[in-house]
C-alpha cells in the first residue's frame, strides 16, 4: 500500500491501439507501471514492444490513428483523456521528455536559445527577452561551452551530444517531476552516450526529478536504474529492482535478453596461416567538388595510411566511432573507391586493378552491409537478389543449378528455402541480414567484409546472426574483416582489433590484449564507455 | 548576402545570353518572315522593307546588330506594329500587366495557404474533401472557361461588373480577370501548402513541441507553418514571374492592353523582334524571382544563409 | 522466439507478393482513384469507340440544324416541318398546296404555272429533313405534283455547332485527339527525360554539372511561348503538336529520374552490387530503373493533364490542330465564343475536358498514396 501511495505516476490497464488499413493493431496491451519520486525506472524492449507507444499515449502525443485507454494517474491527476489545454498544464512543466534523434526533434528554423526558453514562456509566462537568463544558466548547467554564444546558434550548428544536451535543457527548465528518456543515447557515439547518461544522473541527485527511461540496451540499465521493467509485445513480462532483474530474472524473455548479450571468444588462426588480404599505407580523399562557379573543391582525408594484414580464417574487427574512416576502409580494401596505396590479395598485387581487372576477383571478396533494409533491392525477389552474383561470375550455370545453389545457400543461413520467390519486405530485419550473408557465401569467397551487420538489429537476433557468421567462418574457412562501433560484438567476433579515429589507427593487438589492458587513453575510454566500467 | 547577390547576378548574364541566341536562332531557321503576308508584296517594296530592318544581311551579322543594341537597351522597331518600337511596346503594356499579376497573385498566395492550412489541420475531414475537390477544379479548369464563364455570370447576367477593358483602371474592372488569373494558381498554393503543413506536423519536432506544452495556437503557427512556407515559398519564383508577365488568355479575354498579348501576336505575325524582346522580358522575370526568392528562402530558413 | 521461426511454414512453392502488386491491392482500395480509373475508362470507350456507333460523321454538316441545342427529341419536330417544306418550294419555285406527315413519310403537293420538272424532287432531298422523294401522282398537265418521302429524324443530343456539325461526334474526336496528344507527348517527354536524368544522375560529377546547367538554362526560358513558337513556325500538324509539346515537358521528368538516381545511386543495394561485380549497364538495368518506376508513374498522371491543358490551350490561341479535326481545347474555345448565344458549344466538351483532368487527379494521388514508400 504504501508502493502506491508514492507512485506518482501510477498506469493501470492502459492500452494503446492503433487502426491500420489492415485493422486494428494492439500495440500496447493494457499494463500496470508505477513511477515513484525521485527514481529511476527502465523500461526495456526491444522494437515493437510498446515502450515508447506505452509514454507517447501517456502524453497525448500519439500519431492520428492511435487510440489509448486505460488510466494514468499523475499525482491522482488523470491524463488518459484529458482534453489538450489541461494536459498542457502538466507537459512540457510537470512532465517533460527527450528523444532519441536530437536532431529531427529541434526546430531547425529556430535558435536553441528560443527554444528552450519556450516552454518557460509557456507555462511561467514573462517574455523570452526575460527568460535569456534562465536559458543561459541552463546551458551552463547541461554542459554546453561558451553558452553566451552557443544561445544564438542553430541545431544544425552544434554536435549529435551537444543537440541531446539542448533537449536535457529544455527538459530541465521547469524543473519537472519526471524526465521521460525515450532513447536518449541510441543515435549518439559510444564515449558521448556515457557523457549524457552521467549528465543525467547528476542532474537527477541535484533535482531530485524521477527518470523514466526507455532503452533496448541492458548495459545502460544495470548501472542506471533502480527498477526495471522488461516489455515485450505490448505487455509487462517482468518488473522488479535492477538487482533483482539482472540477477534472478524470473521470465524466459528476461534471461533470453540477459543471455543475448554477445559472449565467447575466437581463437586466433595459426602462426603459419597465409596472409590472404594486405592493405598497406592505404589513404582516402573524398572530395567535396565545388561547381561551376562555386570555387575550387575541397579535399579532406577520410583513412590516412591504414595498413593491415588478414590471415586466412582471422577475423579483425575494426572499431570507431561514426566518421572514423572504418567503413571507408573497408571499402577501400575492396577496390570499390579510388584510393591511394598497396593492396595484395593473395599472391596477386591488386593496386592497380581497375574495375575491370577485378571483376573476376569480386566473387572471392565479398560485402555484407549493415542496413538488411537498404541492401536488398525492394523489387527483386530473394532467389534473385542471391544468384545475381551467379549471373556474373558463373555465367554457364544452368537455371536448375542456380536454383540449387540458392536452395542451398538458403538452407546454410537457416532461411526456408521456399522463401526464395518472396520478396524482402516481407521478412524482418534478422532474416533479411541473413538474405544478404547468402548472397555473399553463394560465390564461395574467401574473405567477406562485414559492415556492422548486427548494429541495427535487437539484441536477441544479434546472437543468432553473430553464431551464423562463426559457423560459416569455421565450415568454409572464411576470413572476414568485421567494422563495428560495438566493442561487445567485436569481442566476441575476433581475435584481433584495429581502434580508429579520424582515419588513422589508434592502436591495434590481439582482442585479448586490447580489451584487457588498453594503452591508448581512446581506447580506454570507448571501452570504459561500452562495457560502464 | 551583398556577394551573393551579385554573384547571382553575375552567372544570369551567360544565362540570358543563351536564352537570347537560342530564341534568335531558333526563330530565324523557321520558315516564313514578317512581311510575307496573304497577298505578296511587290518585290520592290520587299526588298525595301528588307533593307530598312537589315533583314537582307547575313544572319550572323543580323546577330550581332540585335545584341549589341540590345545590351544598350534598344530591342529594334517592330515590324508589325510600325508607330512603336520593341521598348516602347513593352513600356507601355507592363505596368497594365504588372498591377493585375500583383493583385492576382496576391490573392493567389493569401487564399491558398489559408485555405490549405484549414485543410491541413482538418485532414480527412468534410471541410479538408471540399476544399481539395475545389482545388482540384481550379487546377483542372482552365482560365479560358473560367473567364466566359465569369463573365456570362457577373458581368451580362448580373450586370454587377463590366466584362472587359480597363476603364479608369479601378477595381471594379480587375476583379473578373484577376479571378481568372489567379484560381489555377490558388489551387496550386492550396494543394502544396497542404501537402507541406501535414508532412510538417509528422516532424519529430512538432511533436516535441506538443510534448512541451505549447498551445496548439504555437505549434502550429510559429513551428509547423514556418517549415511548410519553404516549398511553397519556392514555387512562388514561377508563380509570380508568370503572373506579373501577362496572360495572353485572360488579356484577350477581357481586353486588358498588357503585354501578355504581345507575345502570341508576335509570334503569329513573325515579328521577330517583338517576340525577341517579350522573351527577354520573361527570362529577366524568371531569374529575378528566383533570386528573390533563395534570399527569402535564406531568411527562412538558417541552414541556407547565404554570406 | 528465434526470427527463423517466424517464417509460415507454407507449401513450397510459396510466391510473395510483390511491391507492384501490393501497390496495386492498396490502389483497389482507393475508391476515389478507383472511380477516376472507371471513369477515364468511360471517356476514353466514348471517344474511341463512340464514333462507330453515331450515324453522323465528324466533318458532316447539316445546314438545316445550324447551332440548335441539345435535346433528345429527334429533329426535325412535326411543328417546324411545315416552315421547313414552304422553304423547300420556294427554292423549287413551286406552291405547296397541301402538306402532311404521318410517322416517318409525308405527302404533300405542289402546284406551279408551268409544268414542274419530277427532277424537282432533288430539292426535297436536299433538304436534311426529307429523303427518298418520290412522284406518286402527276395532275394537270404535270402543274400539280403529289410527292411522298420519307422524313429523315436525325438526333442531336449535343445540340450543333455554328456549322452545323454534329456536337456529340465532335466532342468524341475532340477526344480522340486531346487524349492521344496527352498520352503521346507523356510518352515523348518521358523518354527524353527518363534517358536525360539516369545518365545524368548516373555518371555524376562534372557531366552531371553540365547537363543540369543546360536544364536551368531551359527553365528560364519562357515555355509555353517556346511552344508557340515552334507551332507557329513549324506548322500545326497533329503529329508536330505532341512533338512539340513533349520536348517541351522532359525538363521536370529529368529533375526527378536525375534525384532518384542519386538517391538509388548511394543506396546499399548498388554497393552490394558494384562488390558483387555488375557492370553499370547491369547495375542501371536491374536496380535502378526499376526502382524509379514508381515516382515516375505518378509524375506521367500529372503530366498527361499537363498536356491536355497546353494543347487546349494552344487551341485556345487557335494553333492546335486544323479544322475539320478537332480537339477539347479547340472544342472549348469556339463555345467560350458563343457563350451566350449557345452555351451547350462551352458547357459539353468542358464536361467531358474537366471529367477526364479530374479522374486523372484522383489516378494520380491514388497512385503516389499507393505507391509511396513512407505508407509502409
Amino acid at each position: 500500500m504504501t508502493e502506491m501511495q508514492d507512485a506518482i505516476l501510477a498506469v493501470r490497464g492502459l492500452k494503446v491501439d492503433f487502426s491500420t488499413p489492415d485493422g486494428t493493431v494492439e500495440a500496447v496491451k493494457g499494463i500496470d507501471l508505477d513511477v515513484r519520486s525521485g527514481e529511476t525506472l527502465a523500461v526495456v524492449g526491444e522494437s515493437g514492444s510498446g515502450k515508447s507507444q506505452t509514454m507517447m499515449g501517456i502524453m497525448g502525443l500519439l500519431a492520428n490513428n492511435g487510440t489509448v485507454t486505460g488510466s494514468a494517474l499523475y499525482r491522482g491527476q488523470e491524463l488518459v483523456g484529458l482534453p489538450p489545454k489541461a494536459l498542457n498544464r502538466v507537459r512540457g512543466s510537470k512532465i517533460t521528455m527527450i528523444f532519441q534523434e536530437p536532431m529531427t526533434s529541434l526546430d531547425p528554423l529556430y535558435t536553441i536559445g528560443r527554444q528552450i526558453a519556450e516552454p518557460i514562456v509557456h507555462h511561467r509566462g514573462g517574455t523570452f527577452k526575460g527568460a535569456r537568463k534562465r536559458v543561459l544558466e541552463l546551458l551552463e548547467l547541461v554542459g554546453i561551452p561558451e553558452a553566451q554564444r552557443r544561445i544564438d546558434s542553430y541545431p544544425h550548428e552544434l554536435s549529435g551530444g551537444q543537440r541531446q544536451r539542448v533537449m536535457i535543457a529544455m527538459a530541465l527548465a521547469n524543473e519537472p517531476d519526471i524526465l521521460i528518456a525515450d532513447e536518449p543515447t541510441t543515435a549518439l557515439d559510444v564515449t558521448i552516450q556515457a557523457q549524457i547518461l552521467d549528465l543525467l544522473k547528476a542532474l537527477q541527485t541535484r533535482f531530485g526529478m524521477a527518470i523514466v527511461l526507455i532503452t533496448h540496451d541492458l548495459g545502460i540499465v544495470k548501472h542506471f536504474a533502480e527498477r526495471v521493467a522488461v516489455m515485450r509485445r505490448g505487455e509487462v513480462v517482468e518488473q522488479g529492482t535492477t538487482a533483482d532483474i539482472f540477477e534472478r530474472p524470473e521470465a524466459d524473455y528476461t534471461r533470453m535478453l540477459l543471455e543475448a548479450e554477445p559472449s565467447g571468444h575466437k581463437a586466433p588462426p595459426p602462426d603459419n596461416a597465409p596472409i590472404i588480404l594486405e592493405g598497406r599505407n592505404v589513404g582516402v580523399d573524398y572530395t567535396i567538388p565545388g561547381g561551376l562557379f562555386r570555387g575550387a573543391s575541397t579535399a579532406f582525408r577520410a583513412v590516412d595510411g591504414v595498413s593491415l594484414r588478414l590471415r586466412q580464417g582471422q577475423t579483425i574487427g575494426i572499431v570507431g566511432e561514426s566518421g572514423s574512416g572504418k567503413s571507408t576502409l573497408g571499402r577501400a580494401l575492396l577496390r570499390l573507391l579510388p584510393s591511394s596505396g598497396y593492396y595484395r590479395f593473395g599472391s596477386t598485387d591488386i593496386s592497380g586493378f581497375d574495375r575491370g581487372a577485378m571483376r573476376p576477383l569480386r566473387r572471392q571478396l565479398q560485402l555484407v552491409f549493415q542496413d538488411p533494409y537498404g541492401s536488398l533491392s525492394p523489387r527483386r525477389t530473394v532467389g534473385e537478389i542471391i544468384t545475381e552474383g551467379l549471373h556474373v561470375h558463373e555465367p554457364d550455370l544452368s537455371r536448375a543449378d542456380r536454383d540449387r545453389r540458392a536452395i542451398a545457400a538458403l538452407k546454410e543461413v537457416g532461411l526456408d528455402p521456399a522463401s526464395r520467390n518472396r520478396y524482402p519486405h516481407e521478412f524482418s530485419g534478422g532474416q533479411r541480414q541473413r538474405i544478404a550473408i547468402a548472397r555473399a557465401i553463394i560465390l564461395k569467397p574467401k574473405v567477406v567484409i562485414l559492415d556492422e551487420p548486427t548494429s541495427a538489429l535487437d539484441r536477441s537476433v544479434q546472437g543468432q546472426v553473430i553464431a551464423l557468421l562463426r559457423d560459416l567462418q569455421e565450415k568454409h574457412g572464411l576470413s572476414y574483416i568485421f567494422i563495428s562501433h560495438d566493442l561487445s560484438v567485436v569481442k566476441a567476433m575476433s581475435d584481433y582489433v584495429i581502434v580508429m579515429k579520424n582515419g588513422r589507427i589508434v592502436e591495434e593487438g590481439e582482442t585479448d590484449a586490447i580489451f584487457k589492458a588498453p594503452r591508448e587513453p581512446y581506447t580506454k575510454t570507448l571501452i570504459g564507455a561500452a562495457f560502464n566500467v | 548576402m551583398i556577394s551573393f547577390i551579385l554573384r547571382r547576378l553575375a552567372s544570369a548574364v551567360p544565362t540570358l545570353f543563351i536564352v537570347v541566341t537560342l530564341s534568335f536562332f531558333l526563330m530565324r531557321f523557321a520558315p516564313g518572315g514578317p512581311f510575307n503576308l496573304e497577298r505578296p508584296l511587290p518585290p520592290s517594296t520587299m526588298e525595301n522593307l528588307m533593307r530598312t530592318y537589315h533583314l537582307d544581311q547575313p544572319l550572323w551579322r543580323q546577330y550581332v546588330h540585335y545584341l549589341s543594341n540590345a545590351v544598350t537597351g534598344d530591342f529594334g522597331p517592330s515590324y508589325i506594329y510600325h508607330d512603336n518600337n520593341v521598348a516602347q511596346l513593352i513600356g507601355k503594356g507592363l505596368p497594365y500587366s504588372m498591377e493585375l499579376g500583383f493583385y492576382a497573385l496576391l490573392l493567389a498566395v493569401v487564399g491558398g495557404v489559408i485555405t490549405g492550412t484549414i485543410a491541413a489541420l482538418k485532414q480527412n475531414s468534410f471541410l479538408d474533401f471540399a476544399v481539395m475537390s475545389v482545388s482540384t477544379i481550379g487546377v483542372t479548369v482552365p482560365n479560358f472557361v473560367v473567364g466566359p464563364v465569369l463573365t456570362l455570370i457577373f458581368a451580362i447576367m448580373l450586370a454587377w461588373l463590366p466584362a472587359g477593358g480597363w476603364g479608369d483602371g479601378s477595381l471594379r474592372f480587375l476583379i473578373l480577370p484577376m479571378i481568372a488569373l489567379a484560381l489555377p494558381q490558388l489551387a496550386v498554393f492550396a494543394r502544396l501548402t497542404r501537402g507541406s503543413m501535414i508532412e510538417a506536423l509528422h516532424t519529430d519536432h512538432i511533436r516535441t513541441a506538443k510534448a512541451y506544452g505549447l498551445p496548439s495556437r504555437a505549434v502550429v503557427v510559429t513551428h509547423a507553418m514556418r517549415g511548410a512556407m519553404l516549398p511553397v515559398v519556392s514555387y512562388l519564383a514561377p508563380c509570380a514571374a508568370a503572373l506579373l508577365t501577362g496572360s495572353a488568355v485572360v488579356e484577350t479575354i477581357f481586353t486588358i492592353p498588357g503585354v501578355g498579348r504581345y507575345f502570341v501576336l508576335g509570334a503569329i505575325n513573325r515579328d521577330y523582334t517583338l517576340v525577341m524582346g517579350t522573351v527577354i522580358l520573361i527570362a529577366i522575370f524568371v531569374i529575378l524571382f528566383n533570386l528573390l526568392v533563395d534570399i527569402l528562402y535564406g531568411l527562412l530558413d538558417p541552414r541556407v544563409r547565404h554570406d | 522466439m528465434t526470427d527463423i521461426a517466424q517464417i509460415p511454414a507454407s507449401a513450397p512453392e510459396t510466391r510473395g507478393r510483390s511491391l507492384f502488386q501490393l501497390a496495386a491491392l492498396r490502389f483497389r482500395r482507393n475508391r476515389p482513384a478507383m472511380a477516376g480509373c472507371v471513369m477515364l475508362v468511360l471517356i476514353g470507350l466514348f471517344s474511341f469507340v463512340g464514333p462507330l456507333f453515331s450515324p453522323h460523321s465528324y466533318d458532316q454538316v447539316f445546314p438545316s440544324y445550324v447551332t440548335i441545342g441539345p435535346s433528345l427529341e429527334p429533329r426535325p419536330d412535326s411543328s417546324t416541318l411545315q416552315g421547313v417544306m414552304e422553304g423547300v418550294a420556294s427554292r423549287a419555285r413551286v406552291r405547296l398546296t397541301e402538306f402532311a406527315v404521318e410517322d416517318q413519310s409525308f405527302t404533300a403537293t405542289v402546284t406551279s404555272d408551268a409544268p414542274i420538272d419530277p427532277r424537282a424532287t432533288r430539292y426535297f432531298d436536299r433538304a436534311n429533313e426529307f429523303e427518298n422523294t418520290k412522284v406518286v401522282a402527276t395532275e394537270g398537265d404535270g402543274r400539280t405534283l403529289k410527292v411522298e418521302g420519307d422524313v429523315a429524324r436525325e438526333y442531336f443530343p449535343f445540340g450543333t455547332d455554328s456549322n452545323g456539325r454534329d456536337l456529340l461526334v465532335r466532342v468524341m474526336l475532340g477526344g480522340q485527339i486531346s487524349i492521344a496528344v496527352g498520352l503521346l507527348a507523356s510518352l515523348v517527354s518521358l523518354g527524353i527525360g527518363v534517358l536525360y536524368g539516369a545518365t545524368s544522375g548516373y555518371i555524376g560529377g562534372r557531366v552531371d554539372n553540365v547537363m543540369m546547367r543546360f536544364v536551368e538554362i531551359l527553365y528560364s526560358l519562357p515555355f509555353v511561348f517556346l511552344v508557340v513558337v515552334l507551332v507557329v513556325f513549324f506548322g500545326r500538324s497533329f503529329i508536330l503538336i505532341f512533338l512539340v509539346i513533349g520536348a517541351v515537358e522532359w525538363l521536370d521528368m529529368a529533375r526527378i529520374v536525375r534525384g532518384q538516381t542519386l538517391a538509388l545511386k548511394r543506396r546499399e543495394f548498388v554497393g552490394a552490387a558494384q562488390a558483387l561485380g555488375l557492370t553499370d549497364w547491369q547495375i542501371i538495368r536491374r536496380h535502378i530503373i526499376p526502382n524509379t518506376i514508381g515516382p515516375v508513374i505518378v509524375f506521367v498522371t500529372v503530366v498527361v493533364p499537363k498536356v491536355i491543358l497546353l494543347e487546349s490551350f494552344l487551341s485556345f490561341l487557335g494553333l492546335g490542330v486544323q479544322a475539320p479535326l478537332t480537339s477539347w481545347g479547340a472544342l472549348i474555345s469556339e463555345g467560350a465564343n458563343n457563350i451566350q448565344s449557345a452555351p451547350w458549344l462551352l458547357i459539353f466538351p468542358a464536361i467531358f475536358f474537366v471529367l477526364t483532368l479530374f479522374s486523372l487527379n484522383f489516378v494520380g494521388d491514388g497512385l503516389r498514396d499507393a505507391l509511396d514508400p513512407k505508407d509502409r
